[in-house]
């Protein structure tokens, strides 16, 4: 028996309220404006304000923001720093070198740094000013299919007031049917409802998997006399340790306003060793000398992670189906080489609105009619970028020599390098080896959490301020429990206790029987979606808990 | 029968409060804004009420404009109509220049009932509502886990030391809320829809003809952060009866017990 449910009509609908949406619900409204359409405009967004699942670098190329607000900088665009100069260094365990040159694609000069959270906050009131009623706290928890099952129709937002079991508490409140004649999402990277979408009609490409990374970031306060009073560059990253050669990833660190820094480490998910903890490389990154040197006497203000979605150009979905677009890192929209995707994703989100303004003029909402976006997108400068691009991540994931061979061929080449397309290495989850008795090295040797500038997992957990009711089902469902206790713990040592960077996955021990336990803490989850990826038995299925539980980030 | 809720918004509990640099007041920017807790029980148990006996429900905050969403946000619940105090000489009020706005301006309306949080989260001065009470000379009642309504009365239950107590009082009267008198609901989304399309009374207090509050009889002169705590000690043992014996043979050596 299924409760009853209410069904609310609109002309667009845009699931998730990060930066492709945003840009696209605004550009949708000025162009519904400019040809007198009245259009009723929705955004649903799982976290419990806009963009307090919102979690980025961030360095902001402002092309795509240029074409969608000419004057953004008068309107109050929360811009945190101009980078003034950028440096690349390459570390090593105790030392550092700074690289004489860098690609040009990272060169930010002149760029601004912003706050995700911030940006996305100041879109959403642009957006609502413009007529898009904004619903943050509701999570689109299933796609509607048509009676063909192959139309979008809508998404059902998830239930709220669901015991543990499943069953309606006193104040339960069922979830409604959000109806579109376009659905865009723009969920951001390994979306659950188009992974659900994929797994029915298969938008993902067969031949090149999606890729991701996984990042952890903090926001500190540094005293008013830091690093950035004097230094002339304030846009920095790093590779080599601790990672090393072979493994893509790399750290970050932008100056951000009132004596504030950005800082974050990014794993590649294609990373082999098992007993790799993705906390720890993090760790390792933030107590390297030089790091160290320029967080000091910093207390970290808030922290959250979140993955990225490095396949490029030819890991694209197709991006429309009958009723629905896919915008975003959804779609795995990125700029690769310069690292930066809230550009794209905006443009892409803008590209949906157009398209789906045609097909509301047309009355034409099939996939024929929606592939307009298609042909945009080819025809724009999005798809110019990630071309370029198109081979990078999988150069990235080479190791050794063959890593730097492949870049600079590609540097040389506008992108086309040596194979062109270049095969990636395999899904993430395929690329973990199972247990040799190596053990990676930890970051605390050289730490003590101090609670202020270092703090451990949990204490990252409590700084993302993220809340969960804790009497709803969990919203991690894994497959076969059976797995974890057997297989996984033999082969791998249950790597999902180390991917996971807020500590939702436990093992313990069976005091009796001396086996082990899988524990769960679904309210710790950050929303990263690192466990469904990584995972070699692809036992995890993430879902979206209760609308407006997740983290509360204010400043990532 | 005609219902106020009495409401401020305040920060979210999740938020990390910092000083602000005068040293007396907190630093705004940042923080997420909700309805005080103890309010949205009074807001509850208002639509509940206006639900089995009819009536209205009027929700009335001093604020400035962000307060809107907390209205909103009400108004979603089901609360009717909504009325913002936006004046910064209303702002700078203390607990009773607060009652006293609340008071003057509550007496321009009708009401047979007001519900007011007992306390809001943010100052913990637990004053307004009894306060706002006194001014009107109406009965209170205060803490309240249980109510119910029959003839121009109202009985309740609050809950004290080792029971429970009945006290009755004739409206109109106003309540103010302890924890477990509701669960209050989960805001639709069609009354998220309905509550963005109501219009929501905003007025100075000049608008409303009441004078400004005659300086404040109290006045906050510092704040303080709570000492940040020590590093915490996790208590490693075996069994439940390890632990346990642990952690008395700590709180022992630290002379608790
Ligand atoms: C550590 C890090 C550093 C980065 N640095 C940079 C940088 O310097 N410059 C740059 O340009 N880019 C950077 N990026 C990339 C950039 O942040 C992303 O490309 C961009 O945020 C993608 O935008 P989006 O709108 O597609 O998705 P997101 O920003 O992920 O937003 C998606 C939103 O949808 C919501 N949502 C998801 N599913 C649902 C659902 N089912 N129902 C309701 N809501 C849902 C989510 O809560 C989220 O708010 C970085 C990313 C990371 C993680
Ligand atoms: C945000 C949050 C996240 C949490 N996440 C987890 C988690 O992931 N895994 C997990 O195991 N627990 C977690 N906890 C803790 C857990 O919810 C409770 O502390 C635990 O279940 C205690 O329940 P109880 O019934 O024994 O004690 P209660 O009857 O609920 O508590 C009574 C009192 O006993 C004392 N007390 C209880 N437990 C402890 C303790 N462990 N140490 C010292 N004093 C204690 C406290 O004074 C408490 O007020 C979390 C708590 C919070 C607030």
């Amino acid at each position: 028996m299924s409760p009853e449910r209410d069904q609310i009509d609109f002309d667009v609908l845009f699931v998730g309220g990060g930066p492709a949406n945003l840009a696209g619900a605004i550009h949708l409204m000025q162009l519904a404006a400019e040809k007198n359409l009245e259009l009723e405009v929705a955004l649903i967004e799982k976290g419990k304000k806009i963009g307090a699942h919102a979690l980025s670098g961030a360095v902001f190329n402002p092309r795509a923001l240029e074409e969608l607000m000419p004057d953004y900088l008068d309107k109050g665009f929360p811009s945190e720093k101009k980078v003034r100069g950028d440096r690349l260094y390459y570390l090593t365990k105790n030392g550092y070198h700074a690289l004489p040159w860098s690609p040009p694609a990272m060169h930010n000069e002149g760029f601004h740094t912003v706050s995700l959270a911030r940006l996305t906050r100041w879109l959403a009131d642009i957006a609502e000013s413009l007529g898009v009623s904004i619903f943050p706290g509701f999570a689109g928890k299933e796609v509607l299919f048509a009676k063909d099952g192959k139309t979008v129709v809508g998404v059902r937002t998830g239930d709220k007031g669901l015991d543990r079991e499943g069953k309606p508490k006193k104040k339960f409140e069922p979830g409604i049917d959000l109806m579109a004649n376009v659905t865009i999402f723009g969920e951001g990277p390994r979306g659950s409802l188009v992974g659900e979408i994929d797994r029915k009609l298969g938008i993902f490409p067969k031949d090149m998997p999606q890729v991701f990374e996984t990042a952890i970031k903090e926001v500190i306060q540094l005293p008013e006399d830091n690093f950035f009073s004097t230094s002339e560059f304030n846009d920095i990253h790093t590779m080599g340790y601790p990672l090393g050669i072979n493994t893509p990833g790399g750290g970050f660190i932008y100056e951000m306003d009132q004596n504030r820094v950005a800082l974050g480490f990014i794993t590649g998910l294609s990373y082999e060793d098992p007993m790799l903890d993705t906390y720890d490389e993090f760790m390792k990154f933030k107590t390297h000398p030089l790091v160290a040197g320029i967080i000091k006497e910093g207390k970290v203000v808030e922290q959250g992670a979140r993955t990225i979605a490095s396949g490029g150009y030819y890991s694209l979905p197709e991006l429309a189906v009958d009723g629905a677009l896919f915008a975003g890192g959804c779609a795995s929209i990125q700029d690769l080489p310069s690292l930066k995707g809230i550009h794209v994703s905006m443009k892409s989100g803008m590209l949906a609105a157009e398209a789906a303004i045609k097909a509301t003029g047309e009355k034409d909402f099939t996939r024929e009619s929606l592939d307009h976006y298609t042909e945009l997108f080819k025809k724009s400068w999005v798809n110019g970028e990630l071309y370029k691009g198109r081979n990078f991540a999988q150069a990235l994931a080479r190791k050794g020599l063959s890593k730097l061979i492949h870049l600079g061929a590609q540097t040389v080449t506008q992108g086309r390098g040596i194979f062109d397309p270049m095969a990636h290495h395999g899904e993430d989850h395929t690329a973990m080896n199972v247990l040799n008795g190596t053990h990676r090295a930890k970051a605390v040797d050289r730490i003590t959490y101090d609670g202020e500038l270092y703090v451990d997992k949990l204490t990252g957990v409590y700084l993302s301020k993220t809340l969960h009711r804790e009497d709803q089902p969990c919203h991690l469902v894994i497959h076969d429990p059976a797995v974890c206790v057997t297989e996984c713990y033999e082969k791998y040592g249950n790597p999902c206790v180390r991917f996971c960077p807020g500590n939702v996955y436990e093992m313990e021990m069976e005091a009796e029987t001396g086996k082990p336990r899988l524990k769960l803490n679904p309210s710790n989850c950050l929303h990263c979606k690192t466990c469904e990826i990584k995972d070699p038995f692809q036992n995890i299925l993430w879902t979206c808990p209760e609308g407006g539980d997740g983290p509360n980030y204010a400043v990532l | 029968m005609e219902i106020i809720v009495l409401m401020k918004q305040v920060p979210a509990t999740e938020s990390f409060i910092e000083i602000a640099q005068d040293g007396r007041s907190i630093k705004t920017e940042d923080l997420n804004w909700v309805i005080n807790p103890y309010d949205e029980l009074a807001l509850e148990e208002a639509i509940r009420i206006k639900e089995t006996h009819g009536g209205s429900v009027t929700a009335v905050t001093i604020g400035q404009a962000m307060a809107q969403d907390a209205i909103r946000t009400a108004m979603a619940m089901g609360v009717d109509k909504g009325l913002l105090i936006d004046d910064p000489k209303a702002l700078g009020a203390d607990s009773l220049g607060t009652a006293k706005i609340l008071a003057a301006t509550l007496g321009t309306m009708e009401y047979d009932l007001i519900l007011a949080g007992q306390r809001a989260v943010d100052d913990d001065s637990y004053v307004v509502g009894p306060a706002v009470a006194q001014y009107l000379d109406i009965p209170c009642i205060t803490l309240v886990t249980k109510q119910t309504l029959s003839d121009g009365k109202i009985q309740c239950e609050r809950t004290i030391d080792g029971g429970t107590e009945f006290v009755e009082a004739a409206l109109p009267a106003l309540l103010t809320t302890q924890r477990g008198l509701n669960e209050p609901r989960y805001t639709s989304l069609p009354g998220i829809m309905k509550a963005k399309k109501k219009k929501i009374d905003t007025q100075s207090l000049a608008d409303l003809g009441i004078p400004s509050p005659a300086g404040a009889v109290s006045e906050t002169i510092a704040m303080e952060l709570p000492v940040t705590k020590r590093a915490g000690k996790i208590l490693e043992g075996d069994t439940p009866e390890a632990k346990a014996d642990l952690l008395v043979k700590a709180l022992q050596d630290a002379n608790f017990i």
